[in-house]
């Protein structure tokens, strides 16, 4: 018998078929994935080995991807406030697997979780003792004696003071992203930290290591309604895969964090935030002058126009202060995360930041 | 009559409300946090933080040892050793294995360490040095 349809009126099934329909079926089921936090994302996937580990740090190598890479490996150093991973995000969304395909030797230096007894590791520890320690081990498994340093973050600080300390350092090039060294530019971290109000040698002495709430909360008071704005970009976009994958992929890294290790946290404070000295030229660690200028290898300062955790104003003057002649300044649109892994990054910085490196990698 | 193209887009409309709220308020919101008065408000925040943590520890420790627990501070003094027994092993390995390769006699070295791929690649625009 022949169905008969009511002119004006649509049976369910074909109802259920049409894009709106569909679309919010598909937001619902996603939005369900978000909230229950199923299937998560597969985060620092590229393959690796620890060559060498000491304590919580370890220095991994990634297997190359190429048979015939650059002759000088690059070392890239991460920051002691968060986790290794937003480098190496995602399968085709990893600054390292674009390294690794553009022909490089890549080798991470990871700090590690601090443990709590790790709060008496100050700057000097990382600085003066491991990153050079690190450096042989990539030396020893390359057979090659220099590498390329690229830090983000507070990892290129350390890479900053590494290199301003140890002149005769077999650092062939040094690339900084999102690294503060003016620390007068950092705004409202710098004004919350003043000395007439923060009590730093209290906060250390009782907790230790700072936990990682705290630091978080701080960063999420900077751009105080971003978050409650990205629940709804999110319910607006939950129909889109690659928008919730790449939403689940940076807030996993966000909210991943590590405690910051006491000391080197005082240092920090007291050193850079109030006396900004690495800007003046004083800032000494166990007696030794953190000498800038006196850095003459090339030099990439990669910073973000509108990062509110190292401010454009923070980071744009570290090439003035190093002592290079091949000096490049890279500025990108973006924040402080998706400098080096949002789309600005995969399109823009990666390219470049090869480009740069290969001519110098020979 | 007006085009479908000219309709408004209200989901366009709703999303460009979004941003320029969240700016506002961002702005506003920093604008009241960076006065003096906050940065006290935040100073004192976490002095009782510290204070609170401070005597949350003197009495859980005072609990512990009570009750004849290892407190909080006696399991970080025995981390401690254990890391550095772990750095002395290191240590001692690492001897072992530039004494096996001094003699001649290099021990099994790790995966990574045996990857040894061509250092010869060149940059697109810069062909390889003639042979």
């Amino acid at each position: 018998m022949a169905t008969v349809r009511t002119p004006g009126k649509t049976p369910l099934p074909e109802f259920l078929q049409t894009e709106v329909v569909k679309r919010n079926l598909d937001r619902a089921q996603r939005g369900m994935d978000v909230l229950l936090d199923r299937d998560p994302p597969v985060v620092g996937a590229t393959p690796k080995e620890i060559v060498y580990s000491k304590g919580t740090q370890r220095l991994y190598r990634y297997r190359p991807m190429t048979d015939e890479v650059y002759r000088i490996p690059v070392v890239l150093v991460m920051s002691l406030i968060s986790k290794p991973y937003i480098l190496d995000l995602s399968p085709g969304q990893s600054l390292v697997e674009y390294l690794l395909r553009e022909g490089f030797d890549v080798f991470m230096l990871d700090w590690g979780v601090p443990r709590p007894e790790d709060s008496r590791l100050g700057l000097e520890y990382y600085v003066l003792e491991s990153l050079p320690r690190n450096v042989e081990e990539v030396q020893k498994v390359t057979g090659e004696r220099e590498v390329s340093l690229l830090g983000y973050c507070m990892g290129g600080l350390f890479t900053l003071m590494y290199n301003g300390i140890f002149h005769d350092a077999p650092v062939a090039n040094m690339i900084c992203a999102a690294t503060p060294v003016d620390f007068d530019g950092m705004g409202l971290l710098r004004r919350w930290s003043d000395r007439r109000w923060f009590d730093v040698d209290r906060l250390v002495d009782t907790l230790g290591n700072i936990p990682p709430d705290l630091i978080l909360r701080s960063f999420e008071m900077l751009r105080p309604a971003q978050r409650w704005a990205e629940y709804a970009r999110l319910v607006d976009n939950l129909w889109n895969d690659l928008y919730v994958k790449n939403y689940r992929l940076f807030n996993r890294w966000i909210y991943d964090q590590i405690p910051f290790p006491g000391e080197a946290y005082r240092q920090l404070i007291k050193e850079l935030m109030w006396e900004n000295k690495l800007m003046k030229g004083q800032l000494t660690l166990d007696g030794r002058r953190v000498d800038t200028k006196a850095i003459t290898c090339p030099v990439l300062n990669i910073m973000a126009q509108y990062d509110n955790i190292a401010p454009f104003d923070a980071t744009q003057p570290l090439s003035t202060i190093v002592g290079s002649e091949d000096k490049e300044d890279v500025i990108l649109k973006g924040g402080h995360v998706s400098l080096v892994a949002g789309r600005n990054a995969w399109f823009r910085l990666w390219p470049k930041l090869s480009e740069w490196l290969s001519v110098r990698s020979v | 009559m007006p085009s479908s193209n000219d309709r408004p887009d209200v989901g366009q409309l709703w999303r460009n409300w979004l941003v320029d709220t969240e700016r506002q308020w961002n702005s506003f919101l920093n604008d009241v946090m960076g006065t003096d008065s906050f940065g006290r408000f935040l100073g004192g925040y976490t002095e009782v933080y510290s204070m609170f943590q401070r005597l949350v520890a003197q009495n859980m420790e005072r609990s512990l040892s009570t009750l004849n627990v290892p407190s909080r501070s006696d399991i970080l003094e025995l981390s401690e050793r254990l890391g550095g027994v772990e750095e002395r092993l290191a240590a001692i390995e690492s001897n072992l294995r530039a004494l096996a390769e001094a003699v001649g006699h290099p021990s099994q070295p790790a995966a990574v360490t045996q990857l040894r791929p061509r250092r010869t690649r060149r940059p697109r625009n810069q062909p390889a040095e003639a042979k």
